[in-house]
């Protein structure tokens, strides 16, 4: 981190290394494309490195850059005109070969915003309760409510398409 | 407590009736059902996880990073904040020391409006350096004065005189009791002014003594 606050283009790249496979499937459940899930990394850490200096360490930085990367989703899907809530991503579901995962995919889009969310980055993506509280910027007990809501509504919604 | 099937969901999401709901499962089918699909949702999110290889993102990433201005920084932005802040204090530091020049050495009642002054009771290092300065000269000068005055003083023509040279002693001991303190705290303002009081006292004491030679 102190590498990234002196602008060191190495730190940067470390710092890319580190997350950038996690961030870039976060955006990728986000956004519903590859190439914008890029583009939404591209652009989250380009306001990292502007914002790196006021950056005081009171969250880890992991869950400040998820923070700023699904406020970069938000932006990519606002100048593409498109809804959160719209179905996502062909070609995740051509690729699949599993019916449950691609019952899962479909039976996520579903769910609200929040409860969609909450279970990418816990479920899908491992975060923890106390990171998912951080990076939302909410109580870690509406993050366990949250992701409760998410299952139940997703067993409904496959119990109802006989998965 | 009897488990139901309408339990379940409670039973999901606090896991000390888990206990009770698999008993329950034994002789539920459904809810068995509902169970291992709660269990697969979660196994099969991890499937979820996207992993590819962007070569071109990195390369784009630090294009767009060099495109951009360096951020100054905080010690730049802190620096900007402190060199305004210590003009201010320049500024009114150098109307302090102004008002205890001018009133100080002429008249009695300006260590009234001095004290008010004095009020702020530090200086800064750098007004007080000024003040000190100041003081140094205003010093030697009066040393000027009293060396003018020795030969007086050392031989006294008169029991005035006499009078004369003890107050200039106790002024003298004043000084050197105000400076030592000063010594202990260079900031404190009520001292300078004491001082210049005490310099300008003994600048009085010395022309009135070699003035009253003169006349004599």
């Amino acid at each position: 981190m102190e590498g990234c606050k002196r602008g060191n283009r190495r730190a940067y790249e470390r710092l890319y290394e580190l997350h950038a496979g996690r961030l870039k499937s976060i955006a990728f459940h986000l956004v519903g494309s590859r190439a914008d899930a890029e583009d939404a990394v591209q652009e989250m850490f380009l306001k990292v490195y502007r914002a790196m200096d006021g950056f005081e360490g009171q969250s880890s930085l992991a869950t400040w850059m998820c923070r700023i990367l699904i406020n970069c989703c938000y932006d990519v899907l606002r100048k593409k005109g498109r809804a959160a809530e719209q179905p996502l991503r062909a070609e995740a579901a051509t690729e699949s070969k599993v019916p449950m995962k691609l019952a899962l995919e479909r039976a996520l889009q579903r769910l609200n915003e929040r409860q969609r969310i909450v279970f990418l980055l816990f479920e899908v993506e491992g975060l923890r309760h106390s990171e998912i509280a951080a990076v939302l910027q909410i109580a870690e007990g509406t993050s366990r409510s949250w992701l409760f809501e998410a299952k139940r509504e997703l067993k409904r919604s496959l119990m109802e398409k006989g998965a | 407590m009897k488990f139901e099937c309408g339990d379940l969901d409670r039973a999901l999401s606090m896991p000390e009736l888990m206990p009770e709901a698999r008993e329950h499962f034994k002789q539920c089918a459904a809810c068995r059902r509902e169970y291992r699909l709660w269990t697969e949702i979660s196994t099969a999110a991890k499937e979820l996880h996207e992993e590819w290889e962007s070569p071109e993102l990195w390369p784009r990433i630090q294009r767009s990073i060099d495109a951009e201005p360096k951020p100054q920084p905080a010690w730049w932005k802190e620096w900007k904040t402190w060199a305004i802040a210590a003009v201010a204090l320049i500024g009114v530091s150098a109307a302090v020391w102004r008002t205890w020049q001018h009133m100080a050495p002429t008249s009695p009642q300006g260590s009234t409006a001095v004290s008010n002054a004095a009020d702020r009771d530090f200086l800064t290092e750098q007004a007080l350096a000024e003040v000190e300065r100041n003081e140094s000269a205003y010093r030697q000068s009066i040393d000027k004065l009293s060396q003018l005055a020795q030969p007086k003083l050392e031989n006294p023509a008169s029991a005035v005189s006499v009078n004369y040279r003890e107050k200039l002693v106790m002024i003298d001991s004043a000084i050197a009791e105000t400076r030592a303190n000063l010594d202990q705290n260079r900031f404190n303002m009520r001292l300078q002014t004491e001082l210049a009081n005490l310099y300008r006292e003994k600048q009085e004491t010395l022309k009135e003594l070699l003035t009253r030679d003169q006349k004599n």
